[in-house]
């Protein structure tokens, strides 16, 4: 019996295939979402989520563990949204003719849905490079050296990314309708 | 760190805390994500083959395709626009065009291999040779069916996909939109729970466009279905 437990007590060793695919599956919420925030269909996130997989395991062997993976994800998210839209913008634009999303689930209801669409409205209005800064800022909290790190882009260009991108975000919120009951106090401000 | 920027207002701040917080992944989606993932890991070989690159270059190989394409059906629209006032002797083998009596040789290089489409009985040969200087109109008309397509299968109506996806086929059997219609077959198939018709189309759809960029999308959907 003892002969049995030592060969079943070492800790499985992950490939690094697995280790990756682990990561991914962690932060497969993340990874959803962050597409979505950055105007991915509904009905291209499947497909996009794939292809971030599919690149996140091909960087695997050189990402520095050290650091932080949503950023590096969110990085990777931004390439594929941004090389996806050029794609759909060079096609014919499907966006016009994409539906919402399905109802409500279970653990969301109508008007919190709603609110998310209108925030995701306003979020589309701005173009993908300040969205994508003001997304891991203000939502994601992302320090602005990570962000600049995960976008390869210097820290200034972050700053101004993200004063352009505050503004551009207030301005839309206040153009787009809002769903009919915002009365809940968190959105009572008086943003039509 | 905020200091340095217009703060948002607290509505906005407030809004945006509230994305924060959106609700996880149904655990269908998640089991879809991660079924793909694990077929396009045991589908890539060894462990990070080169991959990542290939999904920046797929992008730029399918829109090279695109215009290929694009210039092949236009070459087919000439040809045969300027080839079948003459006598040509006899009709061509296999599908026939309704409208005109003697139609020309069906172009070899657009042939397509049968798919197990749902009915599709004597397709004609691509409208896009009918109508050179309607082509715009043509492209419209196939954009329509799938849209109808896509926005059926995005809401989960998989039933509903079909029939565009069926008469894109019969009416557009090369159109340009070919490889999408392919895929989103693949897709409403999947989604239907017709596994075996799933995987027959989405090996067809490997046979025909084994350089797509939907490949390895309609690959992960194929794995899910088994």
């Amino acid at each position: 019996m003892s002969h049995l437990r030592l060969l079943s007590s070492p800790t499985p060793q992950l490939t690094r295939d697995e280790e990756c695919l682990d990561a991914f599956q962690k932060e497969l919420d993340y990874v959803y979402r962050s597409l979505r925030r950055l105007g991915t269909p509904p009905s291209e996130v499947d497909d996009l989520a794939q292809e971030v997989f599919l690149a996140l395991r091909h960087n695997w062997a050189t990402y520095d563990r050290e650091r932080p993976l949503r950023p590096y994800l969110f990085g990777i998210c931004f390439r594929m949204s941004a090389a996806s839209q050029r794609k759909r913008r060079r096609e014919v634009s499907y966006a016009v003719m994409e539906v919402d999303e399905p109802g409500p689930g279970p653990d969301e209801t109508l008007l919190a849905k709603q609110l998310r669409a209108h925030v995701l409205n306003a979020l589309e209005q701005l173009p993908l490079k300040r969205r994508a800064v003001l997304v891991m800022h203000d939502i994601d909290d992302v320090a602005v050296r990570d962000i600049a790190a995960a976008l390869s882009i210097p820290l200034f260009t972050v700053y101004s990314r993200l004063r352009k991108g505050r503004r551009e975000l207030e301005a839309a919120l206040r153009r787009i309708p809002a769903p009919a009951s915002r009365t809940t106090p968190a959105t009572s401000g008086g943003h039509a | 760190m905020s200091e340095d920027f217009p703060a948002l207002s607290p509505e906005v701040r407030a809004l945006l805390d509230r994305e924060r917080t959106s609700p996880p992944l149904s655990p269908a989606v998640r089991a879809r994500a991660l079924a793909a993932a694990r077929a396009a890991m045991a589908a890539g070989g060894g462990a990070a083959a080169p991959r990542a690159p290939a999904a920046w270059t797929r992008w730029a190989v399918a829109a090279g395709l695109t215009g290929v394409a694009a210039v092949a059906a236009a070459t087919v629209a000439y040809r045969h626009q300027h080839a079948s006032a003459p006598a040509l002797p006899a009709a061509p083998a296999g599908t026939a065009l309704a409208t005109e009596p003697g139609p020309p040789p069906a172009p070899a290089p657009l042939a397509v291999p049968s798919l197990p489409q749902a009915a599709s009985p004597a397709a004609p040969l691509p409208r896009l040779a009918d109508d050179g200087p309607r082509r715009g109109k043509v492209t419209r008309e196939e954009l329509r069916l799938l849209s109808q397509a896509r926005a059926a299968v995005a809401r989960e109506d998989f039933a509903g996909a079909l029939s565009p996806l069926a008469e894109h086929a019969r009416e557009f059997p090369n159109g340009r939109l070919t490889e999408e219609r392919e895929a989103l077959h693949v897709k409403a198939l999947v989604g239907l729970g017709r596994g075996d018709e799933a995987r027959r189309a989405a090996t067809s759809f490997a046979a025909r466009f084994p350089r797509s960029v939907l490949l390895p999308a309609v690959r992960g959907m194929s794995a899910r279905s088994e």
